[in-house]
C-alpha cells in the first residue's frame, strides 16, 4: 500500500498506540523485578530476603538441649501440642546466650484466655472458661501448672468443657433437663475425655420419657405421638436437642 | 442529581432499620469487608455499559429516533467510565499499587485482569469512537476558535486535519467498526463484574451463572434510564425543544429492558427456590428481614414494577405529551433507585449471612472516611461534573438542533 493512501487519521493513532505499547513494554522491562515469576506469580528473591532475616524463634528442639526436664513434662501433658515460644515469646537470643537474655513468661491472667477464653467457634470439648468468673483475682498458674495443666480436680460441671452447649441449653426450653438425662457419661470422660467417650442418644425413647403421650412426666411438657410424629426420622433430625423449638 | 439524593435517602432508611446480629456468625463475618464503595462500582460500570449500548443502537442498528442523544450517551459513558474505577482504588487503600496489575498481569485471576478490561474499553472503545465521531467538528472548531482554544482543538485533532469527503467517510466507517467491537466489549465490561460475583462459589447468594447476564441487563436498564434523565434535564436547562420521538423510543426501550431484566431475576429467584439448597432458609430469612426494604420495596416494587407499569401506560396509552414526559422522568428516577438497590442487595446481601448458614449480621455504614457515605456521594456527583465539562469541550448538540429534531420526528412518524 502506498503511504499516501493510508487515511490521515490512522497515522497519529498508530503512533499513540505504539507509544503506549512501547511504554508498557519498557516499564515492564524496568520495573518488573528480575526474579519475578521464577517459581510462581511472585518475586523469587523475596524468598531469600525473608530467609535472611534474623531468626527470632528457635523452636522446641533447641529448648530441649537445656530444658529437657520441662520439655519432657510438657510432652506428656495436655499442652503437648504447644510450642514453648507460644507462651514465652521469641527466644532465639536466649537460646544463644542464656545468661544475657531471659525470656518472659505469661504469669498473669491475661494471656491464657487468648486460647481458653470462651468463644463459640472453638471445637467441641476444647477447655474454655469465662475469665471473669473463673477464680478471679488469682493468677492462672497458682492452680494450673502451665507445662502440665492437669486439672487440680475434675470439673464439677459439664459446662467446664462444653460451654457452648451448656449456655445454649441454659436459655432453651430444656434448661431444666440435666445433661445426664440424655447422655450416659462414664466417670473417666471427666478426666480423659478424648479416650473415654460420652454416649449420645440413639433412639426416640430418650425423648419419649418426657414427651410421649402416656409418659410419666410433668403436665406442662408438650406431648406428641411418639409413634407417628416426625415420621421415620430421629427427633434430633428436626429439633436441636440442646435448644428445641417447635415454632419458629 | 436527584437520583443520587434519592438513592442516598433510601440508603439511610435501610441502615436505620437494621437491627443487630442474630443467630450464629463466625468471628470474621461480623464486619463486612465490602462496603458502600463496592456497591457504587458495579452501579457506575453498569451506567457506562448501558449508555454505550444505547448509543450503539443508533449507530449500528440505525434506530434513528435516538439520534438526538447519540453523542450525549457517548460522553456520559466516558464521564462515568472515568470515575468507575475510583471507588475500587479508594477501597483498596493503596491506589498506587493498581499499576502492578499492568506490570505483572495475572491471567488466572479475573479481578487482576480488570486493568486490561478497563484500559481496552476506555481507550480502544470509548475514546476512539468519540474521537472519530467528533473529528470533523474538532477540525472545524480549531479553525473557528481563537487563542488558546484554537490550540487546544488543534491538539485534540492529533494533526489529522483533513476534512475531505473521503476522510469523513473513513471516520464514519471507523466509528461503525468500533461500535461493533464496542458492543461485545460493553458486554464484557459489565458481564465481567457479574462474573466476579458469580464465580465466588462459596457464597450461595452470588454463585450463579445467571449473575453476569442479570448484571448486563440491569446495566442496560440503568443506562437507558440515565440517558432519559440526562436528556430531559439538559434540554430543559438549555431551553431547547425536546424530541418527543426520542423520548418515546427511550421509554419504549426502557420498558422492554426492564421486562427482560425482571424476567431474568425472576428466573434466578424461582430457580433458587426450586433447587432449594441448604442455604435457602437463611437466604429467605435475609430477604424477609434484612433486605426487605432494599429488595422487596426499593428494588422490586419501586424500582421495577411501578416503572414498568407506568412506562407501559405512558408509552402505549393515550396520554398528552406533557404528562407523558413527567411519567417518563419519574419512572427513570425510580429505575435508578431500583438499580442502585440491586447493586446494594447483591454486594451487601452477599455478606449479611454467615457461611454457617445459621446467622445474619448487619452492615454499619461509615459517614466520613475513605469508604464512607460522603466519599460515595462524591463519586456519584463527580461523573456529572465531568460530563458538564465534557459537554463544554465537545458540545454534543447539533448547531441546527431544531432541524435535526424535526427530521427525527418526521422519519419516525413516516415509519
Ligand atoms: C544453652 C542452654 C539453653 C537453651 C538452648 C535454652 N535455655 Fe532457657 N535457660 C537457660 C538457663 C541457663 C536459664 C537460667 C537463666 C537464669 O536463671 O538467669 C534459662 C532460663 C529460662 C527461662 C526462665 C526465665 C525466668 O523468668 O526465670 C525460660 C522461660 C526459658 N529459659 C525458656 C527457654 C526457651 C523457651 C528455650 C527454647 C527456645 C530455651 N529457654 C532455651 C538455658 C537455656
Ligand atoms: C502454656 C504456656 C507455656 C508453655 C507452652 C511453656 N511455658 Fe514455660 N512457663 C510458663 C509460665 C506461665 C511460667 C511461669 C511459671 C512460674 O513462674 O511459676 C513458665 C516458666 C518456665 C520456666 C522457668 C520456671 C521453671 O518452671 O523452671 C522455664 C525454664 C520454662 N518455662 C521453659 C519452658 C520450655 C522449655 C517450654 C517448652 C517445652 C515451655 N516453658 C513451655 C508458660 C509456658
Ligand atoms: C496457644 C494456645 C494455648 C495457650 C496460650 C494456653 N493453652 Fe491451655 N490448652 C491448650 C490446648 C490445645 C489444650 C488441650 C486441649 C485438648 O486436649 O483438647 C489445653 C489444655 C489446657 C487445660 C486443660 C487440661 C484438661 O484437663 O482438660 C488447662 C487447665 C489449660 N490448658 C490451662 C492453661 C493455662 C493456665 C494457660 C496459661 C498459662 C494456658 N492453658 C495457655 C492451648 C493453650
Ligand atoms: C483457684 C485456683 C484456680 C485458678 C486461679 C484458675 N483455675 Fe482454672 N481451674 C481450676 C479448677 C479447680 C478447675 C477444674 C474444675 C472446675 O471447673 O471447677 C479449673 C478448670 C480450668 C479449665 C477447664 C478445664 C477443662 O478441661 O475444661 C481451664 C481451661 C482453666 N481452668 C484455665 C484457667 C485459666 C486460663 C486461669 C487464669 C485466667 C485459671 N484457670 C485460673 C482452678 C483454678
Ligand atoms: C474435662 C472436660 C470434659 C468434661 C468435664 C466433659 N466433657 Fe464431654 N467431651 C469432652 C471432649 C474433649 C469431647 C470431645 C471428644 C472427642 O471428640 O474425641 C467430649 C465429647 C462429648 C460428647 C460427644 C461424644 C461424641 O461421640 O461425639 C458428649 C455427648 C459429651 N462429651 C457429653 C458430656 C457430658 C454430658 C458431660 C457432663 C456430664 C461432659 N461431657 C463432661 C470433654 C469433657
Ligand atoms: C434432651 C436430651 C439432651 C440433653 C438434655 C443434652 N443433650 Fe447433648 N445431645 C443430645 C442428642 C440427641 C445429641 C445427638 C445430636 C446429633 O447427633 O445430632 C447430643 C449431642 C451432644 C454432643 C455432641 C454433638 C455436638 O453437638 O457437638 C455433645 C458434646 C453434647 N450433646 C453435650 C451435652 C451437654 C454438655 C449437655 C448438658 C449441658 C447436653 N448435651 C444435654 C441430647 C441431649
Ligand atoms: C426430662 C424430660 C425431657 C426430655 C427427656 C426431653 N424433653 Fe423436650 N421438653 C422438656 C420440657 C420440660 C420442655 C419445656 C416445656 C415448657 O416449659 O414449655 C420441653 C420442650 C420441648 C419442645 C418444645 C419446645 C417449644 O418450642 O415449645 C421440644 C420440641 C422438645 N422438648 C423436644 C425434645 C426432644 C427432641 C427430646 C429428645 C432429644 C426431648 N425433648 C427430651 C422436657 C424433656
Ligand atoms: C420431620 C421433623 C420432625 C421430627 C423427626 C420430629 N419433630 Fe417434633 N415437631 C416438628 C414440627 C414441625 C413441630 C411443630 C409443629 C407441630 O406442632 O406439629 C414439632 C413439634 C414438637 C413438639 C411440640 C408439640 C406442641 O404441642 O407444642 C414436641 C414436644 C416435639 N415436636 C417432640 C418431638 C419428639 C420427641 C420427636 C421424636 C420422637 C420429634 N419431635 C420428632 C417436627 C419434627
Amino acid at each position: 500500500m502506498k503511504l499516501s493512501r493510508i487515511p490521515q487519521q490512522v497515522i497519529p493513532l498508530t503512533i499513540i498506540f505504539a507509544l503506549a505499547i512501547v511504554a508498557l513494554v519498557a516499564a515492564r522491562q524496568m520495573l518488573v523485578p528480575e526474579s519475578f515469576g521464577k517459581y510462581g506469580h511472585y518475586r523469587a528473591d523475596a524468598v531469600e530476603e525473608v530467609a535472611s532475616h534474623d531468626i527470632s524463634y528457635a523452636g522446641i528442639q533447641v529448648c530441649n538441649d537445656c530444658h529437657d526436664d520441662i520439655v519432657e513434662v510438657k510432652q506428656e501433658s495436655y499442652h503437648r501440642g504447644l510450642s514453648c515460644e507460644v507462651c514465652h515469646g521469641p527466644a532465639n537470643n536466649h537460646a544463644e546466650a542464656p545468661d544475657e537474655y531471659t525470656p518472659g513468661a505469661p504469669r498473669g491472667r491475661g494471656y491464657c484466655p487468648l486460647c481458653h477464653g470462651y468463644n463459640p467457634s472453638r471445637p467441641v470439648g476444647f477447655p474454655q472458661i469465662l475469665p471473669k468468673m473463673h477464680n478471679p483475682g488469682k493468677a492462672c498458674m497458682t492452680c494450673h501448672n502451665p507445662h502440665a495443666p492437669t486439672l487440680p480436680h475434675a470439673p464439677e460441671e459439664c459446662s467446664a468443657c462444653h460451654r457452648e452447649i451448656a449456655s445454649t441449653k441454659m436459655v432453651s426450653h430444656h434448661t431444666t433437663v440435666d445433661c445426664r438425662t440424655c447422655h450416659t457419661v462414664p466417670k473417666d470422660h471427666w478426666s480423659d475425655p478424648r479416650a473415654v467417650h460420652a454416649e449420645k442418644p440413639t433412639d426416640r425413647s430418650t425423648c419419649g420419657q418426657c414427651h410421649a403421650t402416656g409418659a410419666d412426666s410433668p403436665k406442662i411438657i408438650p406431648r406428641i405421638d411418639i409413634e407417628t410424629h416426625g415420621g421415620r426420622y430421629l427427633c434430633w433430625d428436626c429439633h436441636y436437642p440442646h435448644h428445641p423449638e417447635a415454632t419458629l | 442529581m436527584p437520583f443520587t439524593l434519592i438513592s442516598l435517602l433510601h440508603l439511610l432508611t435501610i441502615t436505620a432499620e437494621s437491627h443487630g446480629f442474630s443467630g450464629y456468625m463466625y468471628p470474621n463475618e461480623y464486619e463486612l469487608q465490602w462496603g458502600l464503595l463496592i456497591v457504587v462500582y458495579p452501579y457506575l460500570t453498569g451506567l457506562v455499559a448501558g449508555a454505550f449500548i444505547l448509543a450503539s443502537l443508533e449507530r449500528v442498528f440505525k434506530v434513528s429516533a435516538l439520534r438526538p442523544i447519540y453523542r450525549l450517551s457517548l460522553l456520559s459513558a466516558l464521564a462515568f467510565m472515568i470515575i468507575a474505577p475510583l471507588p475500587l482504588l479508594a477501597h483498596l487503600g493503596h491506589p498506587e499499587r493498581c499499576l502492578e496489575m499492568f506490570l505483572t498481569p495475572h491471567t488466572k485471576s479475573a479481578m487482576a485482569m480488570f486493568g486490561f478490561v478497563y484500559a481496552w474499553y476506555l481507550s480502544v472503545v470509548l475514546l476512539l469512537e468519540i474521537w472519530f465521531d467528533y473529528r470533523e467538528n474538532i477540525v472545524r472548531w480549531s479553525n473557528e476558535k481563537r487563542g488558546i482554544k484554537k490550540w487546544f482543538y488543534k491538539a485534540l485533532s492529533l494533526g489529522a486535519t483533513s476534512v475531505s469527503p473521503e476522510s469523513i467517510k473513513f471516520d464514519h466507517k471507523m466509528g461503525k467498526i468500533i461500535t461493533i467491537i464496542g458492543i461485545p466489549s460493553a458486554f464484557l465490561l459489565h458481564g465481567y463484574v457479574g462474573f466476579i460475583f458469580g464465580s465466588i462459589k462459596a457464597n450461595p447468594w452470588w454463585s450463579s451463572v445467571l449473575i453476569p447476564i442479570v448484571f448486563l441487563f440491569s446495566a442496560i436498564v440503568s443506562g437507558i434510564a440515565l440517558m432519559l434523565l440526562i436528556y430531559m434535564i439538559t434540554t430543559m436547562f438549555r431551553w431547547k425543544q425536546i424530541s418527543m420521538a426520542c423520548l418515546n423510543k427511550l421509554g419504549e426501550l426502557l420498558f422492554y429492558a426492564i421486562m427482560i431484566d425482571f424476567s431474568l431475576e425472576l428466573l434466578d429467584f424461582i430457580h433458587r427456590l426450586y433447587e432449594s439448597e441448604e442455604s435457602i432458609s437463611i437466604l429467605s430469612e435475609m430477604i424477609s428481614n434484612r433486605l426487605f426494604v432494599s429488595l422487596i420495596v426499593a428494588q422490586i416494587i419501586m424500582g421495577t414494577l411501578v416503572p414498568m407499569v407506568s412506562l407501559g401506560i405512558a408509552r402505549f396509552g393515550r396520554l398528552p405529551d406533557e404528562l407523558r414526559r413527567i411519567v417518563y422522568f419519574i419512572a427513570a428516577l425510580l429505575v435508578q433507585v431500583g438499580i442502585f438497590s440491586t447493586r446494594w442487595n447483591v454486594v451487601i446481601g452477599g455478606q449479611l449471612f454467615s457461611k454457617s448458614l445459621r446467622g445474619l449480621t448487619v452492615y454499619k455504614m461509615e459517614l466520613f472516611g475513605l469508604e464512607g457515605l460522603f466519599m460515595t456521594i462524591l463519586f456519584l456527583i463527580a461523573p456529572i461534573l465531568i460530563l458538564f465539562v465534557l459537554t463544554k469541550i465537545l458540545p454534543p448538540w447539533p448547531s441546527d438542533e431544531k432541524a435535526v429534531i424535526r427530521d427525527t420526528e418526521k422519519v419516525v412518524t413516516a415509519k
